[in-house]
């Protein structure tokens, strides 16, 4: 990180990323598939894992997902569907 | 459907049925419908001496939202048949 | 619109879990591991070779206020139905 090289010019062909802070439920939704997300569920269980796809119901299904109990991970599990009747929020866990 | 489908195969065999209170029925499985409501012949039930009130109940209604599992007789569903069935389902987009 | 694993909706995770050893997380603190061989859009499902595991957690007797035990009570099952509603979460336990 030292000053010895200039910082490379802005791409010319590099549209600005569509800001987060507006837009749709639905565009925040589709713009989180694919990305980590934590998955929060009435009864205060979250869910942390990538985002593989979700539908109408907000039923989801989750890679490498983690399960954290008040703060602790009480499981793994390498897919997860979640019904989505259990479903809270969902929460984007890196940046979009 | 499919479920339902199911369940009108098992029609005068034995299943018991565990409610979300805990209750246990065991019964002949007289007849079903599309909410899964179930009706039940020559019931006992699991743990009689915790529920004595159900003593010289005979038969029943069960509504289908208060039912948690259904034990079924393994040697009447054919699992083969079942996964075929839900694959079909599934691929006809109605859910 | 395809993510690493080709699902493009949650059902095809339980799709793809037909005929495998399912765990079934369900409410009431209940969880289950089984061969699953049906399901439909409420997520009702028929599985085979069923262990229920209830975890039944009590306050300890004279205590420390919190402090509890978790009771674990297991049984087998050979053919089971299990009502959608109740459904929280379905992974195939082998890829952990």
């Amino acid at each position: 990180m030292s000053d010895a090289s200039p910082p490379p010019p802005p791409a010319e062909a590099s549209p600005p990323p569509p800001p987060s802070t507006s837009g749709s439920p639905t565009d925040f939704l589709k713009g989180v598939v694919g990305k980590r997300v934590v998955v929060r569920l009435t009864s205060g269980v979250d869910y942390r894992g990538v985002l593989s796809c979700l539908d109408g119901y907000m039923n989801i299904a989750l890679e490498q997902t983690e399960e954290h109990v008040n703060g602790t991970v009480t499981n793994r599990y390498g897919d997860a569907f979640i019904r989505g009747n259990n479903v809270l929020y969902i929460s984007a866990a890196e940046a979009l | 459907m499919l479920i339902f489908s199911v369940f009108k195969t098992l029609t005068d065999q034995t299943v018991t049925v565990e409610l979300k209170n805990d209750l246990s029925i065991t019964g002949v499985l007289k007849s079903v419908d599309q909410f899964l409501n179930i009706r039940l012949d020559s019931i006992k039930i699991l743990d009689e001496a915790r529920h004595p009130h159900m003593m010289a109940v005979k038969n029943c209604f069960i509504r289908g939202s208060v039912v948690r599992y259904v034990q079924l007789p393994a040697d009447h569903v054919d699992t083969q048949l079942l996964e075929d069935a839900t694959r079909r389902e599934a691929a006809n987009g109605k859910r | 619109m395809d993510t690493s694993s080709g699902i493009q909706e949650p059902f095809d995770l339980i799709r793809l879990s037909l005929s495998e050893k399912v765990f079934v997380k369900l409410r009431g603190d209940r969880e289950l591991t089984g061969v699953l061989h049906a399901y439909d859009g409420h997520m009702n499902l028929i599985l085979s070779d069923v262990e229920e595991t209830i975890m039944l957690v009590e306050q300890v007797e004279g205590g420390p206020e919190g402090q509890t035990t978790v009771n674990v009570a297991k049984r087998k099952m050979n053919m089971l139905f299990v009502r959608g509603d109740g459904v929280i979460l379905v992974s195939p336990p082998s890829r952990t």
